[in-house]
């Protein structure tokens, strides 16, 4: 009997368990395989018995502490977090920018300045195709960047876009990763393929904090029952202090409480165990720990990860792409124990999938559970 | 080479694959025997379970009775192929010491064999197994001649014209051009004519010859 | 000058649906109805071409029952009329038919039913002959050409005798190969169609055409059953041959008896056994029966398909066992030969070996040895889509709309070239799980439709061909649009009906006789019924994988689509390249290709081949149509196209 091949278990173990993030890192390399309308689909059997769409995906059982070790300092690594090489509060200098951005703009700073200084020279976020479903972009103009700035809380296919790059101007490219898309592009750097390590292939990745996302299609549905056709959708926030998600369309605003929204999460999110992106270069998201929320709206939360993150918030810095403040005390504690009780959440799913402690499904060697890590 | 008479059943399959003008050969070798005085029987095969498929046209010719449309396992005197794998699978059921093969050269591939499941014999090893097969063989590249004079499809004329010059069949060039003229436009007569002297010269060429016992 | 016509006394070879044609022509028949079917087409075929010299009404008929209809008309009004179609068209004709036979007729009237024992071309090898016993109607079964063509004119002659329908039967081995005949007069005179019905109910010749008073009109017809078997004692068409008192005697009809004198021939046994050839296979001649069992005291009934006529002579020898003795019977209830599939002289042979205790000869095993190796390399070759086929396309976009859709759904099939998609799963991408008779995908459809409520929730497809629409789809399209059936329902329109040869049919602006006439629109049937239509040409991947995927969608009750593309094989496309296509050698990156061979691997079309030694696509000139719908499916854009000669 034949071995299934890489396709059909990518099927069997990831599309077929609800465990596929809608990344992207398994389409745009053949012809087999493409995302239409949120969901990875498989238009013909392909039969090689190895291929990248399932040595890429991030829910494919990935050696997660070998992966850390190999893509950063060792020294760096928190049970929580992942690596940190450092952690404070930025904003975009640009205050123009940071009106267009979902919070303090320092996404779009980053990755302006990495192309005014020819760090990257184009950047990949992610964008809308004409049907308005997301889908990664590549911008080499810095001034289109602000057009991308707003979130969705909707995966978008990014690294399907990545892949289809040329393997040449892949190092020169910028690419904004949730914490799946994160890991996903860091399977690609280290895998190997015909005999090739892929090491310098992957440019830099600012990762975005993520506690779960929406299942497109049905939040869809959602959205047409309160008549805010999807292509409408200006922006999407969770305003800190509040249990409520926001949705902003040119007409009118809608909130609706966090419980609610559950319904509409993707079901793979409830097994991812990332919400801070940690095989990302520099990791972003919004403050809102520790601080009065008012104060703390229009501000980010940064952690560097890598020498290369470390480098570029240093150029940051240097050219006053950015403003930076101390962490107020507490917050990065406050921060560990989000992302730990996201961790904590995600194995329980996954046990409860998989019907034993031990089978931890994509997660082999898994950090604090492999209980390999000195605490810091 | 010794000509063929029949005094009792001669038995010839023309084979191919759907679409190479099988069945269109068969009866305008059939109508020139009828023409001669023979009872003639074909067998024949077409339709849906023959889209791209082997197909085979079974001939039987008898100084006196109809025969049964389907020819004997083993049964076989003269074998003609369009196809030189259908040749080869024709010999693997109709085939016995004493058959003579005339085959073209140039392959069909089964999907199997594009898709990558299945292999597909060498032209050597077609030949040689012709060669332990049949009493004797012939191969040409009657696809190239017909190629050649404006229309592949004029290979099923090419291996009529072959077959007249090997003698397997009580037929000759005039025959063939009375035969023609019942059923085809007068502006096709000569290339189709050509395409049978084609054929013939192919048989000539001593080197297109894999075996002649 | 048509063969069809040749001159009294002249031979000709005829293949055997042209001998029947001939046979009826000679009869002096007026009109021929039909349906296309494999090993049928033929007859209505050739006389369609001769219809304008012979002054016929020929045509094809939209299914065997109408057919039969329109035949019956003819012969109501007294003319000689005939009706054809394949095996399973008996099975669409039969209603009709059972109240025509109680009704009775009045010019000659032939059913002529082509069977495929074996199911060469067929997805069933039924049995009509069981019609015959059912419905208490002559059967005749020709066992070579000549007979083909002499019991056609005797069956019009023998249904005038005894006012109502006769039905032929022949098979693939014999409407499908050919054989000399030698031809009689063609009539002069052709008769002025009557259609009287002013006298009295019980008068089938003068009274209204009517099936009714039932049980009296039952009881006249059998009582002229007697007359055919009458006339089927001295019918010359049954012949025995053989010697006075045989070791066995083999009662046989149709084909089957050249496999038996073959077979015999075999294996040297024509002084052993002797032939019992029944062209008059039901009712049967009681008398002929008893005069030739008694010959011997073994029996074997060779026959296709089913043990018709070993039940039969078993019914009468049991009836007169005490004049002829007990006999020992051999055929299909003891498995001396099989009761599926067709027969042939080898097998006929070896069953008549094992009864006689003779081994058919065979080469040397040197040989076979030799044939056992080489068998060993020659790969199967699978039934497939021409190249060019607009089928593959079609299935190619049904296929990438199930998988976007996701929701997995399926194709219920239907009788045409596209039944290959059932037959060879992976010719249509594994789309089409079901297969059954003309029209009955879309009756299936809309009964899996249903089923939601059950749990049954994936998006349900059906396909037929033009042809197949008009024969039998509709109603099922209306009960599924009545009834509310969620159903995406594809038309695989390639103009014609082309796996049987491009025969016209109602959605075509020509008649059988190549007379003009109104085409029946088949989206505006469609959008009459109150369904969504749209139309599309398969060649056009996105647009038409965009519709479907739309329509799998689309909560709703009839949603049709119409694809429109000539079959490669038809008159107006054959020998012509709408596109010269080839591979674009630099550009196509063979095994390095994340592709894994797409383009032949998967598309399987004859034309796109692949070179193993440059481990590239490559396109076979000679075999490719020219269609280009490869080029969209290479995500190198390597297969490249220009314009070609059409």
């Amino acid at each position: 009997m034949k071995q299934p091949g890489a396709q059909a278990r990518l099927k069997k173990y990831v599309l077929r368990q609800s465990l596929c993030t809608g990344c992207g890192a398994c389409v745009g390399m053949c012809p087999y395989q493409v995302i239409y309308k949120d969901r990875t689909v498989q238009l013909f059997d392909c039969d090689l018995p190895e291929g990248r769409c399932y040595t890429f995906c991030p829910r494919t059982p990935t050696d997660y502490n070998a992966l850390e070790k190999t893509l950063f300092d060792p020294r760096d690594l928190t049970d929580e977090l992942g690596p940190v090489r450092g952690f404070f509060l930025a904003r975009a200098a640009d205050a123009g920018l940071r009106l267009r951005a979902q919070h303090g703009g320092t996404v779009t700073a980053l990755l302006g300045l990495a192309m005014a200084e020819g760090l990257i020279d184009t950047a990949l976020v992610s964008g809308r195709n004409d049907e308005g479903e997301p889908q990664g972009t590549l911008v080499a103009d810095k001034g289109e960047l602000a057009g991308y700035a707003k979130s969705r809380f909707i995966v978008s296919p990014t690294v399907a876009a990545f892949n289809r790059i040329d393997a040449k101007d892949r190092e020169k490219t910028g690419i904004v990763a949730t914490p799946c898309q994160a890991q996903a592009l860091a399977k690609i750097r280290t895998a190997v393929i015909d005999g090739c390590s892929q090491a310098q292939s992957v440019g830099l990745v600012i990762g975005l904090f993520c506690g779960w996302t929406l299942a497109a299609e049905k939040f869809r549905g959602l959205l047409e029952r309160f008549f805010i056709p999807f292509a409408d959708l200006d922006a999407m926030d969770i305003p800190p202090g509040f249990n409520m998600l926001e949705l902003r369309s040119s007409e009118k605003t809608l909130l609706m409480p966090l419980d609610e929204v559950d319904e509409y999460v993707r079901g793979a999110c409830r097994y991812c165990v990332d919400s801070t992106a940690q095989f990302a270069d520099v990791s972003v998201g919004a403050a809102r720990c520790g601080m009065d929320p008012g104060e703390m709206r229009g501000w980010n939360q940064v952690i560097v990860r890598s020498l290369r993150g470390e480098k570029l918030i240093e150029l940051a810095r240097q050219k006053g792409a950015l403003e930076i403040r101390e962490a107020p005390a507490g917050a990065l504690r406050e921060l560990k124990e989000a992302a730990a009780e996201k961790k904590r959440q995600g194995l329980e799913n996954i046990v409860a999938k998989s019907g034993s402690k031990k089978n931890l499904l994509y997660l082999k060697n898994y950090g604090p559970a492999a209980g390999k890590r000195e605490n810091r | 080479m010794k000509k063929r008479k029949p005094a009792k059943t001669l038995n010839l399959i023309l084979t191919g694959v759907g679409g190479q003008g099988n069945v269109m050969a068969s009866r305008v070798l059939a109508g020139m025997l009828v023409d001669a005085g023979y009872v003639v029987t074909i067998g024949e095969t077409f339709g849906m379970s023959q889209r791209g498929g082997s197909v085979m046209s079974h001939l039987r010719v008898s100084p006196d009775e109809v025969k049964s449309p389907q020819i004997p396992a083993w049964g076989a005197d003269v074998i003609v192929a369009l196809e030189p794998l259908e040749a080869l699978r024709v010999l693997g059921v109709y085939g016995n010491p004493d058959v003579c093969v005339l085959s073209n050269t140039r392959p069909v591939y089964p999907i199997g064999v594009i898709t990558g499941e299945l292999g597909y014999p060498s032209r050597e090893i077609i030949m040689e197994k012709f060669s332990l097969l049949a009493a004797s063989a012939w191969m040409i590249d009657a696809t190239d001649a017909g190629v050649r004079l404006g229309n592949p499809v004029l290979s099923n004329i090419v291996m009529i014209g072959a077959l007249a010059e090997t003698g397997l069949l009580p037929f000759n060039r005039g025959m063939f051009a009375k035969e023609i003229k019942k059923t085809l436009p007068p502006d096709k007569l000569s290339l189709n004519m050509k395409a049978f002297d084609e054929g013939r010269a192919m048989i000539r060429q001593e080197s297109v010859a894999l075996k002649n016992l | 000058m048509n063969k069809l016509l040749s001159p009294d006394k002249s031979t000709v070879l005829f293949l055997g649906n042209e001998a029947i044609a001939r046979g009826a022509l000679e009869a002096g028949l007026a009109v021929a109805t039909g349906y296309p079917g494999t090993p049928s087409s033929e007859v209505i075929e050739s006389l369609a071409g001769v219809a304008a010299r012979r002054n016929l009404y020929v045509e094809w008929s939209v299914n065997e029952k109408v057919a039969l209809e329109v035949a019956a008309a003819a012969s109501f009004s007294g003319l000689r009329a005939m009706a054809v179609m394949k095996q399973n068209g008996v099975n669409v004709a039969s209603d009709f038919l059972l109240h025509l036979i109680a009704s009775g007729t009045r010019g000659g009237l032939v059913l002529v039913s082509c069977e495929d024992p074996g199911a060469l071309s067929s997805v069933n090898e039924g049995e009509s002959r069981y019609f015959a016993r059912m419905l208490e109607m002559p059967l005749l079964e020709p066992a070579d050409f000549q007979e083909a063509k002499d019991l056609t004119k005797w069956a019009f002659e023998l249904s005038e005798e005894i006012r109502n329908v006769v039905m032929l039967r022949s098979v693939t081995r014999m409407s499908h190969a050919s054989g000399n005949v030698v031809c009689a007069k063609l009539p002069t005179k052709s008769r002025r169609a009557k259609f009287e019905y002013d006298g009295p109910v019980m008068d089938s010749q003068t009274g209204p055409m009517i099936s009714t008073p039932v049980v009296a009109k039952h009881r006249l017809h059998q009582e002229k059953l007697k007359t055919v078997e009458a006339l089927f004692e001295k019918s010359p068409f049954n012949r025995y041959s053989g010697p006075a008192k045989p070791k066995l005697l083999v009662v046989t009809s149709s084909v089957c008896f050249l496999y038996v004198r073959e077979a015999l021939s075999m294996l040297g046994l024509e002084r052993d056994v002797g032939i019992l050839k029944l062209a008059t296979t039901w009712p049967l001649p009681p008398r002929l029966l008893e005069r030739n069992l008694q010959r011997a005291e073994k029996i074997l009934v060779v026959e296709e398909v089913l043990p018709f006529l070993e039940e039969n002579v078993k019914v009468l020898a049991s009836a007169m066992a005490g004049r002829i003795g007990v006999k020992t019977f051999f055929g299909k209830y003891d498995g001396t030969l099989p009761a599926a599939g067709e027969l042939n002289p080898d097998i006929v042979a070896r069953a008549i070996g094992g009864i006689m205790k003779v081994k058919p000869k065979t080469p040397p095993a040197s040989y076979l040895a030799e044939v056992k190796k080489a068998a060993a390399l020659i790969p199967a070759r699978e039934q497939t889509f021409c190249a060019g086929c607009p089928h593959r396309a079609s299935f190619w976009n049904i296929r990438r709309a199930i998988a976007l859709d996701g929701r997995e759904g399926f194709v219920c099939g239907d009788i045409g070239c596209y039944s290959m998609a059932a037959l060879s799963p992976a010719t249509g991408y594994n789309t089409m799980p079901t297969l059954h008779s003309m029209g009955s995908g879309t009756g299936l459809a809309g009964g899996f439709a249903k089923l939601s409520a059950f749990g049954l929730d994936k998006p349900v497809m059906a396909v037929c061909g033009d042809s197949t629409f008009y024969h039998a789809v509709i109603p099922a399209l209306i009960n599924a649009q009545h009834n509310r059936a969620d159903i995406t329902f594809i038309v695989l329109d390639n103009a014609g009906t082309a796996m049987t040869g491009f025969q016209p049919h109602p959605g075509l602006p020509v008649s059988a006789l190549k007379e003009t006439v109104p085409a029946v629109d088949i989206a505006c049937v469609c959008r009459g019924i109150g369904a969504k239509v749209a139309v599309a040409d398969p060649f056009d991947i996105d647009g038409t994988s965009k519709i479907l995927t739309d329509y799998l969608a689309e909560k709703g009750s009839v949603k049709v689509l119409i694809l429109r593309q000539a079959c490669a094989l038809s008159p107006e496309k054959k020998g012509k390249k709408t596109f010269n296509v080839r591979v674009n050698e630099e550009l196509c990156l063979g095994d390095a290709c994340g592709c894994n061979r797409l383009c032949t691997r998967v598309f399987r079309c004859p034309a796109l081949t692949w070179d193993s030694a440059r481990k590239k696509a490559v396109v076979d000139e000679v075999i490719c149509a020219g269609c280009g719908v490869c080029v969209s499916i290479c995500p190198q854009n390597a297969i490249v196209k220009a314009q070609g000669n059409m």
